[in-house]
């Protein structure tokens, strides 16, 4: 059970605060309502890009990481495609300078030429190091718009290509800082041993001068149902053939989306899992293979992935995975496969929640989905799944005209 | 003038509470180290062997690491595996030079019986040919895939040329050892390294105190008997080698020597002078390479620690046209520290991030065992983290210019780059 208050400033900015008395440390967590969805198909990556530029400086502080360090803290951030997340740790008699810190960003950015070239340079060096120099590094860039065709998720946070990066403008940058940066499109989330009145007087201190705006409407294109089987085949330099089946599932807030998470699970979480240990162990066609969902807030995607064992063909293991997700679809799971499901989901959670960091970043963006205390719902969610409900999904999802394949064709150059 | 022009007042560390594990001696050279107090339900237990890549040949270590929950005469891998996810367990299974550790998570009720069975496995392992079989096809793939990761081919190459005069420690698998394996090599490798291999026992959680003794009589027959024997004194090539990797986009760098451990009376001072240096995200290397000059998403540097030794290392994958370029400008960095006095502003910044640092290290049980066994390799306990406090406060200017003098000089440093030449 992780404890919290809620409250929130007359500028719209909404506050948790999670006290916890053993830790010597605070976290500040800002989780700000954009993602990589929110973004003009013509300039994607920006959200992302926007993300870097925030450590750029602010309108009354220079150099955003120095103070920090100086205090005894560090910072960092990431971006999916739903939020854009920045988060410090440091101790916690310091947690004002924090505070100060992303309440002055909050207000307005630096906006320097020179960090926005700069900061271009690495998101573009980043683009080489993850996508584009790695083995199988581009699949996502590829499986996105083949599983989307008209919703924002068909890029990814990336972006879709380097060219929309390097145009990027400090016009462009300043538009987006306005529309989305501001208080009532923000969740601060802090964390540490501190008593309720001190957090709220000096969140009241720091942002309580922010301007008020307008929370950004969001108008998203919506994915129209998917009636077809899509496959695209791509040839790549690399070891050994992949193949990447994708399945629509439930956005992030629906109860089907726990149960969806409970059957990818089941089929290809661990080494008791039933792809692993029928098309792996047994059949000994893939060298590996998994299952797992993207987790994002409008409709995710189910994915199943691997690689093939030498001399076999796509058709073999294709065959081979439908008769596994056919099993799953006429025949319930017993409750003691669905049990040690559950355990092993129980045991995951108790680890994750001993971080503070992990604690705070989870509040927020549960406070994102509606209320902070989903944080402390979600183990009795998954305790309620029933072999019935993981039937009557499987057979929902496991469809092949709900099903996007990318197969990555190992070439020698 | 505003409040927010000022930064608000930084207050300085407060004493950090450690909070020591009990120690059980399994013999009088393999311990049991238990820490006791955990707020929740979650326990770790970690297993330290003797069993790490330095014994053996090239590929057996890394075979038997593998090859450990691979089933044993009465159940298969997959029922091992069903038994420990039905107790909701998590697994892993490590390997470096000198250590092999297996580490099991799990919740405080299921924490016998997950144990019990993981022992079982790993006493009872059949080496059953079938599972051989699987554990090369796997391993084959991934050295394949692998081997198209510059960041991989680089660290490759800069091992052998570091550990230059050791075949123990420079050792790299090559794709012809994942051919076939000896099953005896195989079972006499896991007699002599696991069943009497046992260095260490790690236990973090609130279990009971009698379950503590008889993990003690459950694992303690697996002891190694007498002292493991570790070796130092390593020489590195200096200079350039080059990895040829086609169309590669960017080139990975990889740069180091050897240097010392714990046991160093440099060792607290230099520590400071390489995170001025690479090992913070405002460091000089970052501000200049990353910050300035967009070549790179990150570069960094640190220390690696062994038993006997340890050696400095600088890390980074930049574009491929600015790779010439960024080691200019390491070497740039290098040079004027040795040359000029860190800013006073620059060094209490750094003193001040790294005693958050130590704070941070300390947080939560499991982090603080980390914290002191770290310590307690190089014979130490908590009073060093003390002494590491006293260092970063006094550490003057001067200091850190004779360090960067004595330590970092271009011309010993091994430097290996993985690429595409133009």
């Amino acid at each position: 059970m992780i404890q919290f208050e809620r409250f929130s400033l007359e500028n719209g900015l909404k506050v948790i605060f999670h006290k916890d008395t053993t830790t010597p440390l605070a976290v500040v967590n800002t989780l700000y309502d954009v993602g990589a969805r929110d973004e003009d198909p013509e300039k994607t990556g920006f959200a992302h890009l926007f993300e870097h530029l925030m450590f750029g400086g602010s309108v009354n502080i220079p150099d955003f990481d120095a103070p920090l360090q100086h205090a005894g803290g560090e910072s960092n951030a990431f971006t999916s495609n739903d939020i854009t997340n920045y988060y410090d740790v440091l101790p916690a008699q310091n947690i004002e300078t924090a505070l100060w810190l992303e309440s002055d960003r909050m207000l307005s950015l630096g906006f320097t030429p020179k960090s926005l070239e700069t900061q271009r340079s690495v998101v573009i060096e980043e683009f080489k190091q993850r996508y584009l120099n790695q083995p199988y590094g581009d699949v996502w860039l590829k499986l996105r718009p083949l599983a989307y065709h008209t919703h924002p998720y068909q890029w990814a946070t990336i972006g879709k290509e380097i060219s929309h990066i390097e145009d990027a403008k400090m016009e462009d940058v300043k538009a987006f800082f306005h529309k989305f940066y501001n208080p009532s499109n923000a969740i601060l989330c802090i964390a540490g041993n501190f008593e309720l009145d001190e957090v709220k007087r000096l969140v009241e201190k720091w942002y309580g001068d922010i301007p008020s705006k307008m929370k950004p409407a969001r108008i998203l294109t919506a994915e129209l149902p998917q009636t077809e089987f899509r496959e695209q085949i791509i040839e790549r330099n690399v070891p050994s053939d992949a193949f990447y089946y994708a399945f629509k599932m439930s956005e992030r807030k629906s109860a089907e989306y726990y149960i969806t998470d409970m059957l990818s699970d089941a089929l290809g979480r661990d080494k008791s899992s039933r792809l692993y240990t029928s098309i792996q162990k047994e059949q000994k066609l893939v060298t590996e293979i998994g299952a797992y969902i993207t987790g994002s807030l409008d409709n995710g995607l189910l994915v199943i992935s691997g690689k093939l064992s030498p001399d076999v063909t796509f058709e073999e293991v294709d065959t081979a995975i439908w008769k596994v997700l056919s099993e799953i679809q006429t025949e319930k799971i017993s409750t003691k496969e669905l049990d040690r499901l559950k355990n092993k989901i129980k045991t995951a959670k108790a680890f994750q929640e001993q971080g503070l960091l992990n604690r705070a970043m989870n509040l927020a963006y549960f406070e994102l989905l509606g209320d902070a205390d989903g944080v402390n719902q979600e183990a009795i969610l998954y305790e309620q799944i029933q072999p019935e409900h993981i039937l009557a999904n499987a057979q929902d999802i496991l469809q092949k005209t709900n099903c996007s394949l990318l197969k990555v064709k190992a070439i020698q150059s | 003038m505003s409040l927010r022009n000022t930064a608000p007042a930084i207050h300085p560390l407060q004493k950090i509470q450690f909070v020591e594990p009990h120690i059980f001696d399994i013999t009088p050279t393999v311990k049991l180290y238990w820490m006791q107090p955990v707020p929740d339900e979650t326990t770790r237990i970690e297993f330290h062997f003797d069993a790490g890549t330095i014994r053996g040949n090239r590929k057996i270590a890394g075979f038997v690491n593998s090859l450990l929950l691979s089933g044993t005469a009465d159940k298969t891998s997959t029922q091992i595996n069903q038994e420990l996810d039905g107790l909701g367990a998590y697994l892993d299974q490590e390997i470096a030079q000198e250590l092999a550790i297996v580490s099991l998570y799990c919740l405080k009720e299921n924490v016998e019986k997950a144990v019990a069975i993981l022992v079982n496995a790993i006493q009872e392992v059949a080496f059953h040919e079938h599972e051989i079989s699987d554990m090369l096809r796997e391993k084959k793939q991934q050295f394949l895939v692998s081997s198209e990761k510059v960041s991989v081919l680089v660290r490759r190459a800069f091992q052998k040329q570091l550990f230059s005069n050791s075949e123990n420690y420079n050792r790299q698998l090559e794709l012809s050892d994942l051919e076939d394996v000896s099953v005896l090599d195989l079972k006499r490798f896991h007699k002599e390294f696991y069943l009497q291999g046992l260095r260490k026992v790690i236990v973090v959680g609130d279990v009971e105190p009698a379950y503590i003794d008889r993990l003690i009589d459950t694992v303690g027959a697996w002891s190694k008997p007498g002292i493991c024997e570790f070796e130092k004194d390593f020489i590195n090539i200096p200079g350039r080698l080059h990895i040829e990797k086609k169309d590669a986009v960017q080139t990975a760098i990889r740069m180091g020597i050897p240097l010392f451990n714990k046991t160093h009376e440099d060792f607290l001072d230099f520590q400071i002078l390489q995170t001025i240096f690479g090992d913070y995200f405002g460091s000089r290397l970052m501000s200049n390479i990353r910050e300035d000059k967009g070549y790179t998403y990150g570069i960094g540097c640190g220390v690696a620690e062994s038993n006997n030794a340890g050696y400095f290392i600088i890390a980074t994958e930049v574009g491929k046209d600015v790779a010439e370029a960024t080691l200019t400008e390491i070497k740039n960095e290098m040079d004027l520290l040795k040359v000029e006095l860190v800013p006073q502003e620059e060094l209490d910044l750094v003193k001040n991030y790294l005693l958050g640092q130590i704070l941070k290290s300390a947080d939560g049980p499991n982090a603080m065992m980390d914290l002191y066994m770290a310590a307690h390799l190089h014979g130490k306990d908590f009073e060093y983290y003390n002494e590491a406090i006293q260092h970063i406060q006094n550490i003057s200017q001067e200091r850190i210019l004779a360090l960067a003098n004595k330590y970092l000089n271009w011309e010993s440093f091994t430097i290996v780059t993985a690429g595409t030449k133009d």
